[in-house]
């Protein structure tokens, strides 16, 4: 055993020292996420309320959270906000990503302008296109000085639509990056099969369908994970571009949990909410990373 | 009747010349092969008669047909890539398929095709299998099966076997040979392997830099070298490049060669031909299996072996003459050993001459 394991000598040092590195951020991970995790979801089982107490209630949190009706709206645009801005996004950037792999010229300058949205935050995105969609400052208003004074655009306004107003936003943020990601995988398929399949005849739409896009599989599930977990915390877009409103029409969980544990005195239906969105992540996660690792002890 | 012409075509990407004017006829049922070094053009050439690439000026022709403004598609050709170019996430039936779905042949008849092909080709225990869970040459088989499946009136082969290891290149070989003799179709195959271009080929097009240096039957390439490229780049070892004088002895144009044991005057064939340029310099061509031991009592060079190489039926003498290297092909027993002196003789009816400016043939 002992010849395989290197020279004796090894010194203290150089066995300790990875671990004396690694230890203060092991130690910050795991009281400042796990333990804050914990302690999240101990609370949801307390009677808190403005602040923490640590009066057991068993289940009742729960109860007054999904007897919300505040909470089901945040669901239900959650499922309107996830599947419009995944498919969106998706849809968007792989189209963009298939046109400008046509070997277009300015192609890098074009690839740079769509990425940059991803460079900003989404305080910043919700800001502007707070501005560009309120009726009395940006689109509508532009129409109008056009001369065509019958047009409205008031999704922003509008309880029924503005949750759409945060798809838009999104997408417009995401469908670069979903380029970027794309464009890449696009990049690494082989001329000659492309060649081939223009000898048996097939179209361009086709080719793409039929074997470009399939060979992207892996591209398409890591962007697919990125998307939903950008969606499910999504917080910062809503709260610049809507701040859940009118009303609480466009809200979804985050921002639902930050206004029940943070300014509505409701610290445990918060931290109750905060662990269904915890459950909702670990679904789609645990099952990719399970994929994920069992197909690298595959490779 | 012709099968493939292509007429004074050239190739610019951007201010480089790839193809400088190409010109090659063949006939129906001919397998022609592209050789030539790396990056000389082989492969642009196959686009171009393919169709994925559109030549700078110059015509195409299939059959009897203009093909310039035809589609791929449309072109009646299969090809068969270098690197295989197997639809990914595609089985092996559905590779085979696809071009026959894309143009819209009936089910059943896909169904026959795909027996047939994968039957000809022992692919046919594969056919549920990804291209990722094949070995390369069974890969290169479905590549050649996707080809197969159609019928087509022109088959192009861009260096199919170069991914092989060197067994398997061989059986590959044999089987494209023998596949050509069964089906007679029209092959263009793209090498830099000199021994597959000779060993398959009816008509051998030799390209460096974008031209074709010589377009002939695999005889005369080998034979009758059109200029010291061709003579240098076919066969294996190289033919041998001599610097001598042309000089006259007792009537005869002939050259002297010195080795370590001596000089000799060998008369050429025919060498009153060259009366013209008596005292000029040439380049004396000759293959290692044109120098051979001479007889007792007949007039030869008395070389030294500086080293053998046996290869099993032949053994490589490297000696010296006219102060350059020169290997003899000779038969294991009479081959001597390194520091013997060997009486060795060239075959003057086959050697051949380049001009060292031009470097074109003489004789
Ligand atoms: N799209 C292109 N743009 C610019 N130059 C190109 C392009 N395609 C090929 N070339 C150049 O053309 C030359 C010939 O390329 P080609 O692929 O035809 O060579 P080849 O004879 O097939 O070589 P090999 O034996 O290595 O396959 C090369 O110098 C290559 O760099
Ligand atoms: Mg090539």
């Amino acid at each position: 055993m002992t010849q395989f394991n290197g020279p004796a000598q090894y010194g203290f040092a150089e066995r300790w020292l990875p671990r004396l590195v690694l230890a203060p951020s092991f130690l910050l991970t795991l009281v400042f996420v796990y333990g804050f995790i914990a302690w999240n979801g101990y609370l949801s089982f307390t009677a808190s309320r403005l602040l923490p107490n640590y009066e057991w209630v068993g289940l009742a949190q729960y109860e007054t959270l999904f007897a919300n009706e505040r909470a089901w709206v945040a669901v239900k645009n959650l499922f309107i906000f996830g599947g419009l801005f995944i498919g969106g996004g998706m849809a968007m950037g792989i189209l963009l990503a298939v046109f400008l792999d046509q070997k277009i010229r300015g192609e890098g300058v074009l690839r740079t302008l769509y990425l940059y949205p991803m460079a900003l935050s989404f305080i910043v995105t919700g800001t502007a296109w707070k501005w560009m969609l309120n009726p009395g400052l940006g689109l509508e208003k532009l129409v109008h000085d056009w001369g065509f004074t019958s047009f409205t655009f008031d999704w922003l306004v509008n309880p029924d639509m503005s949750i759409y107003t945060v798809v838009i936003a999104g997408i417009w943020q995401s469908s670069g990056f979903v380029m970027a990601l794309f464009l890449a995988g696009l990049r690494g398929i082989d001329d000659s099969i492309i060649k081939a399949a223009q000898i048996d005849g097939a179209s361009l739409p086709r080719i793409y369908w039929r074997i470009v896009l399939p060979a992207l599989r892996p591209v398409f599930f890591s962007t697919l994970m990125i998307l939903a977990h950008i969606a499910i915390k999504s917080f910062d877009l809503v709260m610049a571009l809507t701040g859940g409103g009118p009303g609480f029409s466009s809200d979804v969980p985050a921002t639902f949990m930050y206004a029940s544990a943070f300014t509505r005195g409701q610290m445990g239906v918060g931290a109750a909410s905060a662990m269904m969105m915890l459950a909702t992540v670990a679904a789609i996660v645990v099952p990719y990373l399970y994929s994920e690792l069992r197909g690298s002890r595959n490779a | 009747m012709g099968a493939l012409a292509i007429k004074n075509v050239t190739k610019r990407f951007g201010d480089t010349h790839i193809l400088k004017g190409i010109d090659i006829h063949i006939d129906a049922g001919q397998f022609l092969i592209l050789v030539g070094p790396s990056g000389c053009g082989k492969s642009t050439l196959m686009n171009i008669i393919a169709g994925l690439e559109a030549p700078t000026s110059g015509e195409v022709q299939i059959g009897e047909r203009v093909v310039n403004d035809v589609a791929p598609k449309d072109r009646d050709i299969a090809m068969v890539f270098q690197s295989y170019a197997l639809y990914p996430t595609m089985n092996v039936r559905q590779n085979i398929a696809f071009g026959m779905e894309t143009r819209g042949v009936p089910r059943k008849e896909q169904e026959e095709t795909i027996t047939r092909v994968s039957k000809m080709l022992q692919i046919d225990h594969l056919l549920d299998r990804k291209p990722g869970q094949l070995s390369g040459g069974q890969r290169q088989r479905v590549a050649m099966g996707r080809a197969l499946a159609r019928n087509p009136t022109l088959f192009l082969f861009d260096e199919p076997l170069s991914n092989l290891d060197a067994k398997l290149r061989v059986e590959m070989r044999t089987e494209i040979k023998q596949l050509h003799h069964r089906l007679k179709t029209t092959i263009v195959y793209v090498t830099h392997d000199q021994i597959e271009a000779m060993t398959l080929g009816d008509r051998i097009a030799v390209m460096k830099d974008g031209v074709i240096q010589q377009f002939g039957s695999p005889e005369e390439i080998y034979e009758r070298p059109a200029n010291l490229f061709v003579a240098g780049f076919i066969g294996s070892p190289s033919m041998n490049f001599i610097d001598c004088h042309l000089a006259e002895q007792g009537g005869d144009v002939g050259i002297s060669l010195q080795s370590e044991g001596g000089v000799r005057f060998v008369p050429l064939l025919d060498g009153r031909r060259f009366a013209d340029r008596l005292g000029q310099k040439v380049i004396l061509g000759v293959r290692p299996e044109q120098i051979e031991v001479a007889e007792e009592g007949e007039p030869a060079l008395e070389c030294k072996v500086h080293l053998t190489e046996p290869t099993g039926p032949d053994t490589m003498i490297f000696t010296q003459i006219n102060g350059k290297e020169v290997i003899a092909r000779v038969h294991p027993r009479a081959a001597g050993r390194p520091g013997d002196s060997m009486r060795l003789k060239l075959d003057v009816r086959k050697v051949v001459l380049f001009d060292p400016q031009t470097e074109a043939r003489l004789n």
